[in-house]
């Protein structure tokens, strides 16, 4: 028969890493006709980070994301970067580009004081304008500045700017200390269903509730929560290398080592919490590792609400049910004999 | 006339277009695709900028199969490289002869690892042999490279190398490599990076507790299936710089890596990272760039290696099994005093992030609560197996997968809601952290009451 459970889970993750600095550089330069160019030593491994970086930059000046063009991850050509991992892309790398953008602005501030005739604390950069925080109509387009900039004033308007998130190292002895800058907090909820016969739990919804402070895009942030779920549902339910005696692999390709696929993906319901990090570029944090942390617990969970039974061992397999549930089944009659 | 043959295709392409219904593209797309408006146009040319859903800047190109991976670069007289990988989980190696080898067809050069500079790598310890020369510590070790004019080529003559092992006792469990008489893999101990994190006295705080939970919790090794298996190119350029595109994803590291293994100043070297398909971990340090560069070095000729399915398994890292002990004190009413937790973490053979991936791991360990007597011992430990390093949540996972299964269990036993428990202990703007850090934008209360709204949790609560 198959009964149906529903389990939830938390977590908080980190953002960044400890043990060493982790710093981030960028270079923003502002062309002429007010596009940008962003050049970044971290990698896109798929996640969307190029976009979102980009988005930061043209935030920060007040362009569009399809302004900024992104170059990335080439030793010679682009600054120093330590690289696409600890879900610090967004809040590290974002920092930087934002600093490179804002001292590539200032430049542009400066010229565009000298033509508006307002001080440069004054103005800010917004819709491809530079104007008057207090009066708007006092603007100029961004694209003038920057050819001005650049030809009359012979200031190409160009920012360079390093990042690294504050942190205290940690007391080697009790381990007390900052070790990083930020954190990131989730909740999900799964509804499984588990046939008490053969051991097999079908995973049917998941709702996730997901903060990563300020989202910068919440499509990417949805399609990295989504796809974190699918590792968590295949750490929970199916995937695990397995050994022979003498230390081979038992299971070495995608024929005996499952991963779940679109068919094993449950629906999943996602709710980005806004919160605002204060030392994050515009109150973000990230994203990437934390989306699978709750899902194995959320499922083995509701694995127990079905069944009753607790699976401590991962990956909770069907055999590894059934023997679950055959045991408690065995155990209720001892007692109900002894009784 | 080539002209007007591109408009008619580009004009055909177009129809093809208009006529299939906008999510059913042609099962093969034309040959030149038109430039079609993105889906959303106006997202990504609005401002602000930061908050809007802009579609990706390489979506069109993953879509269209225009990305241009590492396995879809080539250069004229590039050579294929394959890796013989130990037989052998835990041996000396006596002898390499690779004599035989040389005479194969399409073969050009060998390397083994006495022909490399400084033959040791890794992101925290530098154990890890780039060719095991004198040693093998786990299958996936690698012996001989050959470089060879087709892939197929290369393959067939790593039949043709000789090596003699003398096996060596093995130890497959983290718990017995632990053993004071267990076989050594690197040191005398095999256990080689701690952490240790204490807060409160956790004895007084089960002293006062009315309930105590244990439990042990064991994760398994997961491999991490990114979609493109380990690349690399590497080549000389005629200026006398060593250029190699990689799929790595640290390229800072990756180039500190070249600089040291190659004895070649950091200038002469550049790392390009093309787009990566999938990393989640197992691209962030060197694996073959260092076998390639060495290799073009003697051939004259780009060499290029990408990693079979089955060497992304064995060859690359994985994660790290768990052995979670967790004990946990709480009052009658659900308040948590204080936990203990023993980790220990199945290293395999060669260090690579286990340092993070401990530290991580012990200060998440006791999960997102006020908990005011704290205890956590981490420890990560070789074993002869497959190496384990960074991947997607670096022991936070494990960890959370023991943390809330125990607090699952705790609500069930003192016959609370799971949510209320968590509710009741969770961490608030300004709690302090196990590590005593004061935690600032802490939205943990409102994530749980998001998801329970969505779910419906109230509604059908027990």
């Amino acid at each position: 028969m198959k009964r149906p459970g529903r389990g939830i889970a938390c977590m908080w993750y980190p953002i960044g890493f400890t043990v060493a600095a982790n710093p981030s550089s960028a270079v923003v330069k502002v062309n002429e006709d007010g596009t940008a160019t962003l050049l970044t030593g971290t990698v896109e491994v798929g996640q969307g980070s190029l976009t979102v970086l980009g988005q930061i930059a043209a935030q920060e000046l007040g362009i569009s994301a399809d302004d900024v063009h992104v170059v990335s991850a080439d030793t010679d050509t682009t600054p120093m970067d330590t690289g696409a991992i600890a879900s610090r892309t967004t809040f590290v790398t974002g920092n930087a580009v934002r600093l490179a953008a804002a001292e590539a602005k200032s430049i542009l501030f400066e010229v565009a004081s000298e033509m508006l005739g307002v001080e440069t604390e004054e103005l800010e950069a917004a819709d491809h304008k530079i104007r008057s925080k207090t009066f708007p109509d006092k603007q100029v387009a961004l694209a003038e500045v920057a050819v001005r900039a650049q030809i009359v004033r012979g200031r190409p308007p160009l920012g360079s700017a390093s990042f690294n998130p504050p942190t205290v190292a940690m007391d080697p002895e009790t381990g007390q200390g900052k070790p990083f800058a930020t954190y990131v907090y989730a909740t999900q909820i799964a509804e499984v269903e588990v046939d008490d016969e053969t051991g097999e739990v079908e995973v049917l919804r998941i709702c996730a509730a997901h903060d990563s402070g300020t989202t910068i895009n919440p499509a990417l942030a949805e399609g990295q929560i989504e796809g974190g779920i699918a590792m968590g549902i295949g750490m929970a339910l199916e995937e695990e290398i397995l050994f022979d005696a003498e230390g081979g692999q038992v299971n070495p390709n995608l024929t005996n080592y499952l991963i779940p696929t679109s068919l094993d993906m449950p629906k999943i319901e996602v709710d980005i919490v806004q919160s605002y990090d204060p030392v994050g570029p515009f109150g973000a944090k990230g994203v990437g590792e934390p989306t699978l942390v709750p899902t194995m617990p959320a499922i083995l969970n509701a694995i127990y609400d079905a069944v009753g039974v607790r699976i401590a061992d991962l990956p909770a397999t069907a055999e590894k049910i059934l023997m679950a549930i055959k045991e408690k089944e065995r155990a209720e009659v001892k007692q109900l004999g002894s009784a | 006339m080539s002209e007007r043959i591109t408009k008619e295709k580009q004009a055909e392409a177009q129809r093809l277009l208009e006529a299939a219904p906008a999510t059913h593209l042609p099962a093969v797309s034309p040959r030149l695709l038109p430039e079609v408006p993105a889906l959303t146009p106006e997202v990504n040319k609005q401002t602000p900028a930061v908050g809007q859903r802009v579609s990706r800047v390489d979506i069109r190109s993953h879509v269209t199969g225009a990305t241009r991976y590492i396995d879809d670069l080539s250069f004229p007289g590039m050579l294929h490289c394959r890796i013989l990988r130990s037989a052998h989980a835990h041996a000396k190696i006596l002898s390499i002869d690779v004599g035989e080898a040389r005479k194969m067809p399409g073969v050009v050069a060998t390397l083994t690892g006495d022909e490399i500079p400084v033959n040791s790598f890794g992101s925290t310890y530098q154990d890890q042999p780039v060719l095991a020369a004198d040693r093998v510590r786990y299958r996936g070790d690698g012996i001989v490279a050959i470089a060879a004019e087709t892939e197929q080529q290369a393959l067939e003559a790593l039949a043709a190398v000789k090596v003699e092992y003398e096996p060596l006792p093995a130890v497959f469990d983290p718990l017995q490599a632990m053993e004071p008489d267990a076989p050594k893999i690197h040191r005398n101990s095999n256990v080689y990076t701690s952490k240790v994190i204490m807060r409160g006295d956790v004895e007084k705080g089960f002293e006062q507790s009315d309930r105590i939970f244990e439990r042990r919790y064991t994760t398994q090794m997961i491999e991490h299936v990114p979609l493109e298996p380990f690349a690399s190119i590497a080549l000389w350029e005629p200026d006398g710089q060593l250029h190699l595109y990689s799929s790595n994803g640290r390229i800072t590291l990756g180039r500190a890596d070249l600089a040291r293994t190659l004895g070649l100043p950091m200038n002469r070297i550049r790392l390009t990272a093309t787009i990566i398909g999938g990393n989640f971990g197992g691209k962030n340090e060197i694996r073959t760039e260092p076998i390639l560069a060495l290799l073009a070095g003697k051939t004259g000729r780009p060499v290029k290696a990408v990693f079979t399915r089955e060497e992304e398994f064995i060859a690359s890292t994985t994660r790290h099994p768990l052995v979670m002990d967790y004990k946990t004190g709480v009052t009658s009413d659900g308040r948590l005093l204080a936990r203990s937790v023993n980790l220990v973490l199945d290293g395999g053979a060669y260090a690579s992030w286990s340092e993070t991936t401990v530290g991580k791991a012990s200060i998440l360990a006791a999960g997102p609560y006020r908990i005011p007597n704290v205890r956590v011992e981490g420890h990560a430990v070789y074993t002869n197996k497959t190496v384990t390093g960074a991947m997607r949540g670096f022991g936070a996972p494990q960890v959370a997968f023991a943390y809330e299964s125990q607090m699952d269990e705790i609500a069930h036993s003192l016959g609370m809601d799971p949510l209320e428990i968590r509710l009741l202990n969770g961490f608030e703007e300004g709690s302090a952290s196990h590590t005593g850090q004061l935690l600032q934008a802490v939205a943990l209360k409102d994530t749980l009451l998001m998801a329970a709204k969505r779910s419906g949790w109230m509604e059908g609560g027990r």
